[in-house]
């Protein structure tokens, strides 16, 4: 019984990180229709921002989030302002292939990263670092627990923003319906650069909150990209509520996997839901709600 | 907008003559040596290790003559730990630089891909870290390994547990690539034979976040002893969710790897306390220059070496004698000089001899090394040791609780 609530102990923690990890990319989805393939490298980013703060200004990395989420935002809006918005004017360019154009922008990031601080992997170490505090038998770990509290708190400081905000109301309109929003007035070119930045932001977010926990070398975006893929996927394209059920669901299908198949089937058992997911449910988590209400 | 495409037209060209004509000045009197090693990507922190290691004995070589007055030049490829891209470069060296032997190979899955293309082109190829037994149980005559395979890493170890800890079970964790595998294999196959029950026995992808779920089934299992095999960031965490999950079992044993850099004690800060670990080479060993090499290394780059960069430095000085004694620079010159190679250097004696179903290896011995209040400090076997194993360990007052 240990096992299985350790297990589900981990799975929720981690599914927290994922989640944030996941709603940037959802956002960027559902507004723009483009999925951003460089989301884990602009985490990257984050994590090395946190990296220098926490190194050289001593800065712990939960107070290091007010530094990197401005930032990412910042740079978000510059890639979608300059690099990623011109694209769509030419009309010989699909807006599909904007995807190809984040790869670039993804793999420039990689190296310019490399570049300045190697390919040498970089902790930062907190007094916190590797304590767990233990209810019975089952150990939690303390900055994934603090990470968690964070996720939850941004995520509802998100949903606020969207739901009762101008600009957040104009985000949810123009992803429902592009022409529509511009029609209604919605200044479409400046909220697809503040929807990238915000995206951006959510995903510096995960990256500070699990650089404590984890280290950091310039290839970490890659498999976190993946990751927010499969948890867009499973919580429906663009929704940022199943963004959510998609994290906390890879989460737990990873613990559980890692528990009960073998360590080293973990990454196959997200993959795995991610093929049921498309097959059976290809709307996810939205799908299931059309689903019911129809 | 017209000035600026004809502006960058002109700087790539100048940059495309740059690369040629910085190729095409290498100096004709020197001996050109490929050595393929990951600079870059998940294992960069070794290749960086060796790569330091061969550019001191480089420096020594030459300034002592080089090669019967040449100068020795090392080509330093990067192979970013990947096979693929391990197998181009070591075709690039072979083929366009035309060096006349190979040296290197840290990652199992890529120096088996190396020696696979060196065999295929008739390359010699002087292996120093790559570990997988069957880079030299293939029957590739053209592959020479300095090191021991991995099968024998743990034999050390074998006589610590049979004499002093005497466990009942274990468990086996593993970075599931060739190298964790074999490790783990070679030590099943040892248990079996002394008679311990593997309760446990799981591969992990290397790169994890989070070894709870594994770490919690192998609490419930309650093993003697926990054996794990892995790269650097895998073992800090390793012990450090260990740590946090109270696991405490009789002893946690390391092989090799991860688990003797200076990079371990640095992350895993408390948790890698009284850990043991397998070790091919420490600096007290009465190797002639053992001690001198580690001095120097610190000395030079401010920071420790170990067991990968002593392979590297001495596999340096190993292809130094090779190519002063070799008739000439065919291939088949140097291999002929590579089967007489009887020397003593940091690493100890080498002499590639064909043993139990492996060819052209050296028999090199092991250790067990013990982290001492941060140091790494020989322990085993009794004869060279520089401190006491340190044994009951009380696992709950090592880690402040």
């Amino acid at each position: 019984m240990d096992v299985l609530i350790q297990t589900l102990v981990a799975g929720v923690l981690i599914g927290g990180i994922y989640c944030l990890i996941g709603i940037g990319m959802s956002l960027i989805m559902g507004v723009m229709g483009i999925i951003n393939l460089a989301h884990g490298q602009l985490m990257m980013v984050a994590m090395y921002i946190t990296f220098v703060l926490s190194s050289y200004m001593h800065v712990d990395p939960y107070f290091s989030l007010i530094v990197a989420m401005p930032a990412l935002f910042l740079l978000g809006c510059f890639l979608q302002k300059y690099l990623l918005n011109p694209l769509m004017k030419v009309d010989s360019i699909l807006p599909e292939n904007q995807v190809l154009m984040t790869v670039g922008i993804g793999m420039v990031i990689a190296e310019i990263c490399r570049f300045i601080f190697t390919s040498d992997y970089k902790t930062v170490k907190t007094s916190y670092g590797g304590e767990a505090f233990f209810i019975g038998n089952i150990s939690f770990n303390v900055p994934m627990c603090i990470a968690f509290i964070f996720a939850v708190v941004i995520t509802l400081i998100l949903f606020w923003f969207l739901a009762k905000t101008d600009t957040g109301r104009s985000i949810r309109a123009t992803a429902q319906d592009k022409e529509a929003a511009t029609l209604m007035g919605v200044n479409s070119t400046r909220i697809t650069i503040i929807t990238f930045g915000l995206g951006s932001a959510l995903v510096a977010s995960a990256g500070s909150l699990l650089i404590p926990i984890f280290y950091l070398f310039p290839d970490i975006g890659g498999p976190f990209t993946l990751k927010a893929f499969v948890i867009c996927i499973l919580g429906g394209l663009g929704s940022t509520a199943g963004a959510i059920f998609g994290g906390l669901t890879l989460g737990l299908a990873e613990s559980l996997g890692a528990t009960y198949i073998g360590m080293g089937y973990k990454e196959m058992v997200g993959f795995v839901i991610f093929i049921i997911a498309l097959v059976f449910l290809p709307g996810g988590l939205v799908g299931i709600k059309r689903l019911i209400k129809s | 907008m017209r000035v600026l495409k004809i502006l960058m037209v002109f700087l790539l060209s100048v940059t495309l003559c740059f690369t040629f004509g910085v190729s095409s000045s290498m100096a004709a009197d020197s001996v050109k040596v490929g050595i393929v090693l990951p600079l870059t990507g998940a294992q960069a922190k070794f290749g960086e290790v060796e790569k330091l290691s061969f550019d001191l004995a480089l420096e020594e070589i030459n300034a002592a003559g080089g090669i019967n007055g040449k100068k020795l030049e090392l080509l330093i490829e990067d192979d970013t730990g990947r096979p693929d891209v391990g197998r181009s470069v070591v075709e690039k060296l072979i083929t366009k630089d035309k060096v006349v032997l190979i040296g290197g190979g840290y990652s199992s899955s890529v120096t088996y891909a190396v020696a696979g293309v060196c065999q295929q082109n008739a390359m010699p190829f002087l292996v120093n870290t790559g570990s997988a037994d069957k880079i030299t149980t293939s029957g590739w005559d053209w592959i020479y390994r300095l090191n021991p395979p991995v099968s024998h890493y743990a034999d050390a170890v074998e006589s610590l547990l049979v004499q002093v800890i005497k466990p009942k079970t274990v468990a086996i964790l593993y970075e599931n690539s060739l190298f964790g595998t074999k490790g783990a294999s070679s030590f099943e196959k040892t248990c079996k034979r002394l008679g311990i029950k593997v309760l446990l026995k799981q591969g992990y992808e290397h790169g994890g976040i989070d070894y709870k779920p594994v770490l919690t089934q192998i609490k419930r299992h309650n093993p003697d002893i926990i054996y794990m095999v892995s790269y650097i960031m895998d073992a800090s965490l390793l012990m450090k969710q260990s740590r946090e999950m109270k696991l405490t079992p009789k002893m946690f044993v390391g092989g090799a790897a991860g688990f003797t850099l200076p990079e371990f004690v640095d992350n895993a800060g408390k948790a890698s306390d009284k850990v043991i670990s397998a070790t091919l080479w420490h600096q007290v060993l009465p190797f002639p220059g053992a001690m001198d090499y580690y001095n120097k290394f610190v000395a030079k780059y401010n920071r420790p070496t170990e067991y990968h960069g002593a392979e590297a430095y001495a596999a340096c000085y190993v292809i130094a004698d090779v190519l002063k004694r070799t008739k000439s620079f065919k291939n088949t010159d140097i291999k002929k000089a590579l089967s007489e190679t009887d020397m003593m250097t940091v690493f100890g004696p080498v002499k590639f001899i064909t043993w139990g179903k492996m060819k052209n290896q050296n028999k090199a011995a092991t250790y067990v090394v013990q982290w001492i209040d941060g140091k790494l400090e020989m322990v085993w076997p009794e004869e060279s040791k520089t401190k006491t194993f340190n044994y009951p360990v009380d696992w709950l007052k090592v880690w402040g609780y």
